[in-house]
């Protein structure tokens, strides 16, 4: 192998046109078959764009048996720059060169067929990734031993458990052998354990054989795990590479913020679905919006949010995580039936007393449990070490660790 | 695969097509072909029985109206003749058809992972060429009943199955390229099939059409390409005057490759793109 770089990006820009305004949908036959006769009339005319860049005049070197973690907020453009270097969509500026095989890892099991048997599917999703079938045939023992599957091998894979789904799926994927593999957040998907055998898998895989990995997940334990340089994308823009320890650094560092609200980002049909939240706001217990939470005062949080239509056993969930991706408590509001309409929800929290530092705001909604829209990111709260409250009995140590609440502690002679 | 694999991306780079490309997802290839297959018939009571069925109410519908207008021969070996075209017909339809849509139908597939987008398409052939195959079970069944003598010709036959494959392929990959952007595709296709059905010679042969339409008119029905793939196959079969007019059989065959040619220019100039406009 040469000693160049084995993936060379230069000056790589993406830009997508936006449709400013689409004839605005109309809830009559009428008003739809009309809307139809308009579009034709206006066929020749070009519609209004916006023009959004995705990326920005990116440039990065990679050596070979990197483990690349790719780090950035929603938006920061991380699948649009690990699309480019699969080749699924192209760049509208700039160059890249990759010497040796790529395989891209952007979904579990990619083409799946629900009707298909777990064999039949194994060899399908194969030759998808890129397999030839004497590759699948070698790998064939390995690849259903891994995945624990072995039973029910000629059952339809619509009939597996979503765990056996998951399994098989990573499975296939983590026998290819490409010299650059390429994963997006795949592994937020089944259970804990799974996941580390898979960040094992592709550890040694690294390690052992000289492997390329480029990496991409929100679970920031994972990255700092798994990858030993970094990217930091922000807005399409690079901000910095090193490695992992330094940029992970930097990222949480810019990723501070004292804002008391937020405005969730809109899942993309958000007029279709039931209904969702738009709106997140930290406040102390007075309703007063605050920037940074006092260690061990009384904290709120308030979701704005619209319900579409009719929406029976609604319930709606926030979940605070740490920076670093652990989940630590998840309230689910009482499941109720709501019509349409504004509607606001209010999270207090009373007693658990959280250490200093910044934890991420999880929302989710759900009808007749069904998740209606999820977000990981609705918003960020940040816990301040105000030094009056270091006067607070229930404060032991205010280092000691994310929760600060005392048990119940009781000594006897016996 | 040679481990010094250079890849470049490039903005400024377009795709083209590439047998080497081809083979090099060749595996690919038949597993989604197979997948279509084996999907299509799970859980259907009658099975790969469909594939005869379906062909074959058309075949019975047909050749009987066709029997009662045509009055000349015997009516099994208009059946004969209506069961060659129309075979043909669907395989055309069914390629043109699956063609189109089959691109936004594995969308879910190359918006994940990188591979030639041809090959989608590619495999939908294979899939409607299996089913022809099987339905041929119909024409041979006809064959043995009107005691047809089979002529020396019959070795060409492949060949215009091969130019029936090419249209619709090539229409096909047109309309599918339109389809990633305007969903309209999916109606029109329906109504241009039904429509070329009664401008085709399937139940009627050309000299039959051709007699009654002025003059000028005759080159035009000849830009059909399935006139020239069917008469052709016909003439393989039966011999004799089924190939009504030299030239416009062979303009017939030219617009067929044209046809491909242009498809396949189109498809490619905005391969790289489907992803964005899906």
């Amino acid at each position: 192998m040469s000693n160049g770089p084995i993936i060379k990006v230069e000056g790589l820009s993406k830009q997508y046109l936006l449709n400013k305004s689409a004839a605005p949908k109309s809830d009559t036959l009428y008003g739809n078959l009309w809307n139809g006769v308009k579009n034709l009339k206006n066929i020749t005319q070009k519609k209004e764009t916006v023009e959004f860049w995705a990326l920005n005049d990116v440039s990065f070197e990679i050596q070979q048996g990197d483990r690349v973690g790719i780090i950035g907020r929603n938006g920061a453009g991380k699948s649009t720059l690990l699309k480019i270097l699969s080749r699924i969509t192209p760049p509208t500026k700039g160059r890249i060169e990759i010497t040796g095989r790529v395989a891209s890892l952007l979904e579990v099991g990619t083409g799946f067929h629900g009707d298909l048997s777990g064999r039949e599917n194994i060899y399908l999703n194969g030759s998808i990734l890129g397999m030839s079938k004497q590759e699948i045939d070698r790998k064939f023992d390995e690849i259903v031993a891994f995945a624990e599957v072995e039973k029910f091998l000629d059952t339809p894979v619509k009939r597996y458990s979503s765990g056996m789904y998951v399994r098989l799926a990573f499975a296939v994927a983590a026998h290819l052998e490409p010299e650059i593999l390429i994963v997006d957040e795949v592994l937020a998907v089944g259970d804990a354990a799974f996941q580390k055998k898979c960040i094992g898998k592709m550890e040694d895989s690294s390690t052992k054989e000289g492997k390329t990995i480029l990496f991409v997940s929100h679970q920031m334990d994972a990255v700092q795990k798994l990858c030993n340089k970094g990217i930091l994308l922000e807005k399409g823009q690079l901000i910095t590479t090193g490695t992992i320890v330094e940029v992970s650094q930097k990222y949480l560092e810019s990723s501070h913020t004292s804002a008391s609200s937020f405005d969730i980002e809109l899942p993309e049909d958000h007029n279709e679905i039931n209904g969702y939240a738009y709106h997140i706001q930290v406040e102390d217990e007075f309703s007063n919006p605050i920037n940074e939470i006092p260690m061990g005062k009384k904290w709120q949080v308030r979701i704005l949010f619209k319900i579409n239509r009719n929406t029976p056993h609604f319930v709606i969930a926030c979940g605070i995580k740490s920076m670093l991706g652990l989940a630590v408590q998840t309230s689910w509001s009482e499941p109720q039936d709501l019509n349409e309409g504004e509607y606001e929800a209010l999270f207090g929290n009373k007693d658990v007393i959280y250490t200093e530092g910044q934890y991420r705001l999880v929302i989710g909604l759900s009808t007749e449990q069904r998740v209606v829209q999820y977000n990981e990111q609705a918003g960020i709260i940040n816990v301040s070490d105000i030094s009056s409250l270091n006067y607070d009995k229930r404060i032991i140590n205010t280092k000691s660790a994310l929760i600060l609440n005392q048990m119940d502690v009781t000594i006897k002679k016996m | 695969m040679s481990k010094q694999d250079k890849i470049i991306i490039d903005s400024d780079l377009s795709s083209f097509f590439s047998i080497k490309d081809i083979l090099r997802y060749k595996s690919l290839l038949n597993n989604l072909a197979k997948r279509d297959f084996l999907v299509r018939y799970k859980q259907a009571f009658a099975g790969i029985m469909w594939a005869l069925i379906k062909p074959l109410i058309s075949i019975l519908v047909f050749g009987y109206i066709s029997s009662k207008i045509n009055n000349t021969g015997n009516t099994a070996t208009n059946f004969v003749y209506v069961a060659s075209a129309m075979l043909l017909w669907q395989l055309f339809s069914n390629v043109f058809n699956d063609v189109s849509n089959s691109i936004i139908g594995n969308a879910n597939l190359f918006s994940k992972v990188y591979f030639p987008k041809i090959i989608i398409p590619l495999s939908t052939i294979l899939v409607c060429l299996v089913d022809f195959l099987i339905s041929l079970i119909i024409l041979i069944v006809l064959f043995i009943i009107a005691g047809q003598t089979i002529h020396w010709h019959i070795i060409l036959a492949p060949f215009f199955i091969l130019l029936t494959l090419i249209n619709g392929f090539g229409i096909g990959l047109y309309f599918a390229t339109i389809n990633v952007k305007y969903r309209d595709v999916k109606f029109i296709v329906p109504v241009i099939l039904q429509f070329g059905m009664y401008v085709t010679p399937v139940i009627f042969n050309t000299k039959y059409y051709l007699d009654r339409m002025p003059e000028w008119l005759h080159w035009l029905f000849c830009l059909n390409p399935m006139v020239g793939a069917i008469d052709g196959f016909k003439y393989t079969l039966f011999g004799g005057e089924a190939i009504y007019n030299i030239n416009y059989f062979i303009m017939s065959v030219c617009v067929s490759f044209l046809f491909l040619v242009i498809g396949v220019k189109y498809f490619y100039k905005f391969e790289r793109d489907f992803v964005d406009y899906i």
